[in-house]
């Protein structure tokens, strides 16, 4: 991948794709220190002291990306997570943001065990080191955190950096993709400021309401991973089921080489139809598609395939039974789709 | 004499003000260690009562800009 194909990746779809998982881990940053300045009323300063955290949050996600870059290009073996851990992991981060978002809703004691307590020997020698600016150790930990939620977008440049198998051009790469996001994360991160400096102590509740929904889209995410039926998104397909599936249905399938198209907007058709108690050869066509539809998986058959931007690669489905339904999603969990084997 | 007393502090938002309250130690003559915790609201002050009283601690975490009780 060239480095600017790279940039301009990050630039487009992989800031919003990446601000969507760890726009949570941003908004957690900056709480910590709205809620400072919002105890301390300091008021003249409150778009600067907002600026440092978003600043040092974005520097530290750069500096851990360029270090994953080369150790990727480094070793150039697969450091890619099943399926399963994925899930787990989407699991772990939305009861994690729920928590907090309950924490600053002051709903019970219990929930300020969701916030970070760095050990006071830590806070110590840190104020120690760095005397009157105590605030930046919450938001270079947690973009340091990022690197462990990296988006379908980034898994996709992580595995060219692998790719590439050289540990400066894998760091070169995986910094002109992280600074190309820089740009979304800042600008959504400026929103956000002006629109706490309009609604002041209510914009508390603001953050604590957008990581309530960041976590259910996680859980969201970390079901249609495990291809639970019970996922916000399946239910709601149970029970509004669009008439172009039943005209669709009309017809017999026979054919057992299937084709999606893989685009950069998620994959199409959402439903395909195929025979049962034969195998299927599913073809997946790519063409500049740079999502994250790209990391393409099947959880029940722990298939991860990550595409190339422009071509086919082939998937072999062993036979299913009549009836069954199979989901598939990008590695994230946020386009889906399924299969449905008919007899 | 070197003394250690136990406090509630009921309004701290999160862990920044654990940090805040930390801070005494370097800030306040006679406090000489500071264990906050948000999470337990509770900070574990170990001062030299020669230097400070407990009611000069109190008022020391008033001016930081929080309430404590003595345990």
């Amino acid at each position: 991948m060239d480095l600017w194909v790279a940039f301009i990746t990050g630039l487009t779809t992989g800031g919003l794709s990446c601000m969507a998982v760890q726009g949570g881990l941003l908004a957690g940053s900056l709480s910590n220190q709205i809620e400072q300045d919002l105890v301390s009323q300091e008021k003249k300063k409150f778009q600067l002291h907002l600026a440092l955290p978003i600043v040092l949050f974005l520097l530290s996600k750069l500096v851990v990306y360029t270090i994953a870059g080369f150790l990727f290009g480094l070793i150039g073996s697969v450091f890619q997570l099943n399926t399963i851990s994925r899930a787990i992991l989407q699991f772990a981060i939305g009861i994690f943001l729920i928590g907090n978002a309950l924490r600053m809703f002051n709903v019970h004691p219990i929930f300020r065990y969701f916030s970070f307590e760095p050990p006071s020997r830590l806070t110590r020698f840190i104020r120690r080191k760095a005397k009157n600016n105590d605030s930046w150790v919450s938001p270079v930990f947690l973009g340091v955190l990022t690197i462990l939620i990296p988006c379908g977008v980034t898994q996709s440049v992580m595995a060219a950096a692998v790719v590439t198998a050289n540990p400066w051009q894998g760091a070169a790469l995986m910094l002109a993709f992280t600074l190309g996001t820089s740009p979304v994360f800042f600008i959504l991160s400026y929103f956000a400021t002006r629109l706490s400096s309009l609604m002041e102590k209510y914009f508390l509740r603001i953050v604590a309401s957008v990581l309530l929904v960041l976590g259910l889209v996680a859980f969201e995410s970390g079901l249609k991973l495990m291809g639970s039926p019970y996922s916000f998104t399946q239910l709601t397909q149970l029970m509004l089921p669009s008439e172009k599936q039943t005209v669709v249905n009309a017809v017999p399938v026979t054919n057992p080489e299937l084709q999606l198209a893989v685009k950069n907007e998620g994959y199409e058709p959402e439903t395909l139809r195929a025979p049962a108690n034969q195998p299927i050869m599913l073809s997946l066509v790519t063409n500049e598609t740079y999502s994250c539809s790209r990391a393409f998986t099947i959880p029940e058959l722990d298939i991860t395939k990550i595409l190339p931007a422009s071509g086919i690669v082939i998937v072999e489905i062993p036979p299913q039974q009549p009836g069954k339904v199979m989901a598939f999603s990008c590695s994230m969990g946020m386009y889906t789709g399924k299969i449905v084997f008919e007899g | 004499m070197k003394k250690k007393i136990v406090l509630t502090v009921s309004d701290m938002h999160c862990s920044n003000c654990t940090m805040r309250l930390q801070a005494l130690e370097d800030e306040v003559t006679g406090i000489l260690q500071v264990d906050a915790s948000y999470q337990k609201q509770r900070m574990d002050v170990v001062f030299d009562d020669s230097l400070i009283s407990e009611t000069g601690i109190l008022d020391a975490v008033k001016i930081a800009g929080y309430t404590a009780i003595i345990q």
